[in-house]
């Protein structure tokens, strides 16, 4: 199963940014997201370059999937732009009737370094992200709050 | 490492009963996960594995919060899981006892 191309997924908040900094990123990776969803490759060599780069995604998901699908992938897989495979794992639900539908953990491998990160995110009714708990060194706790439009609302 | 699985459901009773934080027990899973990345890590028994990886990866994370102060999940969320995950613990003493009663085998 794999993860479909969301703006909200796909522009899930850069872990180390903080306050205004995130939001500007945010809006513009969603833009750019948007733009790219929208405007396909028109030349040949553009078209080559995106069928050469869905190559080595396909490759990366199939040589590297085996190792973390299984363990982070179940709720699904994506390969990002930048060469990282993001594996999700089942959403654990949340049954207090709240706008949270639960939690899942957001594995992410970069094949070029190897070097991978992971947090927590929790996601509303609609399949927003709105919360985001990174996993740190030394094990604080820390959670960025989302509304539901993808906006930075601040954290605790 | 070696993780049995009513090491795991032992983890979750813990923090229905109070004996263990939701932080302890989100640390102990994240201390498996290492493990698991790291090194090599046994599970017992071994065909259960992905019901033990499953609760150690729903204990990892339990103590998400949804508001400063407040819990995503409930007790009622969590007993849940550890039934889905590791399976009834009432049933699994009942086929103890029918396991014992029958001096061990299984099919008697």
């Amino acid at each position: 199963m794999t993860v479909e191309s969301r703006p909200g997924v796909d522009v899930a908040p850069a872990l180390d940014d903080r306050g205004g900094a995130t939001t500007e990123r945010q809006a513009f990776a969603a833009a750019t997201a948007r733009m790219k969803q929208i405007s396909p490759p028109v030349s040949p060599s553009q078209r080559l370059m995106h069928e050469r780069h869905e190559l080595v995604h396909q490759i990366d998901r199939v040589f590297f999937g085996p190792f973390f699908r299984e363990k982070y992938g179940r709720g699904g897989d994506k390969a990002l732009e930048n060469d990282r495979i993001r594996y999700y794992g089942l959403i654990q639900p949340a049954n207090d009737g709240g706008e949270l539908a639960g939690r899942r953990y957001v594995h992410e491998f970069d094949t070029m370094t190897g070097y991978t990160r992971g947090w927590h995110e929790t996601v509303d009714r609609a399949g927003n992200v709105r919360r985001v708990r990174p996993e740190r060194n030394g094990g604080t706790t820390k959670h960025y709050q989302f509304d539901s439009s993808g906006r930075y609302r601040g954290s605790w | 490492m070696h993780l049995h699985l009513q090491t795991v459901r032992r983890v979750f009773e813990d923090i229905l009963s109070g004996a263990m934080s939701r932080d302890q027990a989100d640390r102990w899973a994240y201390a498996v996960v290492q493990e698991e990345e790291t090194g090599i890590v046994t599970y017992s028994p071994p065909h259960e594995r992905e019901r033990i990886w499953a609760g150690v990866m729903y204990l990892y994370g339990v103590n998400t919060m949804k508001a400063p102060g407040e819990y995503l999940h409930s007790d009622s969320d969590i007993s849940t899981a550890m039934d889905a995950a590791l399976g009834d613990g009432v049933q699994g003493e009942a086929a103890m006892l029918r396991l014992a009663s029958t001096g061990g085998r299984r099919n008697a």
